[in-house]
């Protein structure tokens, strides 16, 4: 393939331009109440061509191999029609590596019946946790990719990136009151991560029952402990998004309001992208540019300390490109995105972090979370009412909105509980969702937080 | 367009669903779709990418003894190995709630490939994209500018054991343009875009600049929102989401599943009796329109809800076989183009009739939470303060709540006037809970 690629390269009348070309086998199995509701599997390859000539872009997808030199020529003339500036794209270390992947138990040899025997195991343990169990979906997907890079700087990778996923989801019902639970685990190390899950599927059944007793939040202003799961998406989405440069590097205010050195914290504040952290699902050796990942402070004492960047972002902001030009798949150019992204220890014991607050809430677990740049909102799997700081009843539709600059000047606690989630997140932006990523955090403690009542 | 690949793929769609009922398969059905496309976008008010893309793929559906297996790829001399691995598959899938696919019945003719269309050059898309920046940077030289605009050309076919081969073809364009405007920590998002399968009148970069450029002016200045039960004046473009646990309710699945409010419910009265909503896959040109289903069904126009009162689930072949039910030609039990009926007054007297209330043009986070019985909490993305009828300014940091089935359950007010495509009016409902920072 090396030399397939960088043979179609010579081909490029362009000031740079890059092949990437994937496969990918993917399969998915799911129950749906007693029913298995799919099982499926798909097998693609595929791939982009971009070329960069005057600072304008062209870019051709394909999905089959033959015509690779004709779509490199077309893809240069198209950035010939584009470009009037200049071509600034930063240099990174040359790149010539293969990354194949021994997977310690490879799901790619466990067969179908096993997987169907343990999701039906999980599928029943939701169906019979409570009387008011209605529904239950448990999912089973797994997913080898391999990536092959090349560019015509002669930079070359070729990655392995295998990942599989259960997550279930329990339905539980009174009269017109539906509640919902959720969990799941992800790995890109080995099939045995999806067992042994039968405690956590229990535990998810038994929450969504207790919902239906469990009062409403009552909307109002409140001081809220985020659980780390909770957190970790909060900071993900609320901040992680406006530390992606190429929010940022053309747009002359978001540069202002961006600028390294700012404060946006609190002074034990700081949060850390790291594509090379350990066995995560953002983690990998390169991102889609052939940049090698790393770590990354974001915020380091509560002062704006990095971007994400691409390679023409990285060049545009006089920056080190940070191994953060991801793409979701085969057909779409990569873009500023984050890996794994999570907020640093502090040095409160959760107790303390508890005993600080009269009246609040306990938001655990997230839903979902959105935001539009300043503004977000998030909707927690539960929560708790905190009453002189002593964890009380259970509490269901816990939204939580408001302002970033705002919010993140209002933590006024960081718990010494860091985890980083393994049930690995889907991100969605630019229209590439789900992107494999991870978040992380101690507990974190917010003040003055807006929580949605109905 | 390369139409022979689609032509000879028919034959080789047959020899696959062959090659399935000889490995056991009692029934069987093939896709497979090819699509070309070109498409530009601007940056920071300037040209940054243009490019095309083209994609081919594939799917297989197969029955055996009673069980459902699928698969899908994008390498047509893989085909084989897909249906064999569909097939190893279906012994351990879904259980079907069919026996087979039908034979092909009357179709209602429907117009969704344009030779205007196909004529849409890239440079008129690039010409477009930057006469829609001009007029916004115009208003503010200091806004960041996206625009962008593409064209596609798509053909798909279907063969069933049920003796359906079905091709159709279709063509689309859309065109947009999005600003970003920055104040401090003050961020305002505004766009607006539209998509058609024939090249007519709706492509108007003009028309499209000025309805963000309509937003920019709304949002000039912050001001604080009212709190409490308010009513709330929602735009065409808008009223689509708001109507999004409805059509989650009348989804066959979420019915015979148990996971609809809906259930049981035909003949009720269940929403205001002002509403009346249409599903209308033969509309020439729109974006849902679709003479069949992916299981070979004809589509067909249907009343979903009919002065408010329940009319229709949506039913896929296998959902049908589940609930006991005919299926409608749905895929997925999804409706392709909602029309709602228009009401009386047009919407300037609505909103002139507002004394106090919210005009929501985006939200942020909303679908979150349990919309599938119609709660909602969300933030307001983007929208205005209503007072004594005229809009005084953009509302921030602002949260609304409620329950959509109690929401549109009375007191909801439509617009006589339509969307430019016909579809939807503009709406008034009552009692939406808000809640501000500030409060």
């Amino acid at each position: 393939m090396k030399a397939r690629l960088l043979k179609a390269l010579q081909k490029s009348t362009a000031d740079y331009a890059e092949i990437r070309v994937e496969t990918e086998d993917s399969s998915v199995i799911a129950y749906r109440g007693r029913e298995v509701e799919t099982a499926g599997t798909s097998s693609v390859r595929g791939g982009i061509v971009r070329a960069c000539t005057r600072g304008g872009w062209g870019m051709v997808t394909f999905d089959s191999l033959a015509q690779l030199g004709e779509q490199v020529k077309e893809a240069c003339a198209c950035a010939k029609l584009v470009g009037e500036e200049k071509t600034e794209l930063a240099e990174v270390e040359p790149v010539d590596a293969e990354k194949p992947v021994t997977l310690e138990h490879d799901f790619r040899g466990v067969s179908l019946d096993d997987k169907l025997a343990l999701l039906k195991a999980y599928n029943d343990i939701i169906l019979g946790a409570a009387p008011s169990i209605e529904s239950s979906s448990v999912g089973y997907g797994d997913s080898f990719r391999t990536v092959y890079f090349a560019s015509t700087r002669g930079n070359y990778f070729m990655e392995q990136r295998p990942r599989v996923t259960c997550r279930f989801m329990a339905v539980a019902r009174d009269g017109a009151l539906v509640q919902r639970a959720y969990d799941g685990i992800s790995s890109t190390t080995t099939y045995d991560a999806v067992l042994g899950m039968e405690d956590k599927v229990r535990e998810t059944a038994e929450r969504a029952d207790a919902l239906l007793r469990a009062p409403k939040c009552e909307g109002g202003t409140y001081s809220v402990i985020l659980d780390p799961e909770l957190a970790g998406v909060f900071v993900h989405e609320a901040f992680g998004h406006l530390s992606e440069a190429d929010l940022v590097y053309e747009n002359a205010q978001m540069r202002e309001l961006m600028c390294l050195g700012r404060e946006v914290g609190v002074a034990g504040l700081n949060v850390i992208d790291d594509g090379s952290l350990g066995n995560y699902t953002g983690t990998g050796a390169f991102d889609d540019e052939g940049t090698p990942t790393g770590e990354t402070y974001l915020i380091r004492g509560g002062a704006l300390a990095g971007h994400l960047h691409s390679l023409e972002t990285a060049a545009k902001m006089g920056a080190k490109p940070t191994g953060n030009a991801r793409a979701i798949g085969r057909s779409v150019p990569p873009i500023c995105r984050m890996t794994n992204t999570y907020v640093t220890n502090g040095d409160i014991p959760v107790g303390e972090l508890f005993a600080g607050v009269d009246r609040g809430v306990y938001a655990c677990d997230a839903f979902g979370g959105q935001t539009a740049l300043e503004m977000f909102t998030f909707s927690a799997g539960y929560g708790y009412r905190i009453e002189n700081g002593q964890r009380g009843e259970l509490l269901r539709d816990v939204t939580l909105t408001g302002n970033v600059f705002q919010t993140l000047k209002s933590i006024d606690g960081i718990g010494n509980d860091l985890v980083i989630s393994k049930r690995g997140g889907g991100c969605g932006k630019g229209g590439q969702s789900p992107l494999p990523v991870s978040v992380g955090s101690p507990h974190l403690r917010i003040r003055d937080v807006v929580i949605g009542g109905g | 367009m390369r139409k022979p690949m689609i032509e000879n793929s028919e034959s080789r769609l047959r020899q696959g669903v062959e090659r399935a009922n000889s490995a056991g398969a009692s029934a069987a059905k093939l896709s497979l779709g090819h699509s070309e496309s070109t498409h530009c976008s601007f940056e920071r008010g300037r040209l940054k990418e243009t490019g095309s893309s083209e994609s081919l793929s594939y799917n297989v559906e197969v029955l055996v003894d009673g069980r459902c297996g699928t698969s899908s790829g994008n390498r047509i001399e893989k085909l084989d190995e897909m249906i064999d691995r569909a097939i190893v598959l279906a012994k351990v899938g879904s259980t079907a709630h069919f026996n087979a696919y039908p034979p092909p019945g009357a179709l209602t003719p429907v117009k969704t490939h344009s030779e205007r269309t196909l004529g849409l050059a890239r440079e008129r898309m690039i010409e477009s994209c930057g006469q829609m920046v001009e007029a916004l940077r115009e208003y503010d030289p200091d806004l960041f500018i996206s625009a962008t605009g593409s064209r596609n050309e798509s053909e798909d076919i279907t063969v069933t054991t049920g003796g359906v081969c079905h091709q159709a073809s279709r063509t689309a364009w859309s065109l947009s343009s999005h600003v970003q405007r920055t104040k401090g920590t003050d961020i305002l998002f505004a766009g607006y875009g539209r998509g058609w399968c024939d090249l007519n009148e709706f492509y108007a970069p003009s028309v499209i600049a000025g309805r963000v450029l309509v937003d920019l002016r709304n949002a000039e200045k912050t001001v604080e929102p009212p709190t409490g039960k308010v009513k709330a004046y929602i735009p065409p473009e808008q009223l689509p989401a708001f109507l999004m646990p409805f059509m989650a309710g009348i989804n066959g699945r979420n019915v015979a599943k148990g996971d609809s409010p809906l259930a049981g419910r035909l003949g009720e009265q269940v929403l205001a009796k002002s509403i009346t909503i249409v599903d209308h896959p033969h509309v020439d040109y729109a974006s849902g329109a679709c003479e069949i289903d992916s299981d070979g069904i004809p589509t067909r126009k249907q009343t979903l809800f009919e002065n408010g009162v329940l009319r229709r689930f949506l039913y896929d072949l296998d959902t049908a076989g589940l609930a006991g039910a005919e299926p409608t030609g749905n895929s997925g039990c999804y409706p392709y183009w909602l029309l709602v009926t228009p009401g009386v007054r047009p919407s300037s007297e609505l909103l002139a009739d507002i004394d106090d209330g919210i005009y929501i043009k985006a939200l942020i986070g909303y679908g979150q939470g349990n919309i599938i019985n119609g709660d909602f909490s969300c933030n307001v993305g983007l929208g205005y303060r209503i007072h004594n009828g005229e809009i005084t300014g953009r509302i921030k940091d602002t949260m609304i709540a409620g329950n959509l089935y109690d929401l549109f359950a009375e007191n909801v007010e439509l617009s006589s006037d339509l969307d430019h495509a016909g579809r939807m009016p503009h709406a008034v409902i009552e009692g939406l809970s808000v809640a501000s920072r500030s409060a």
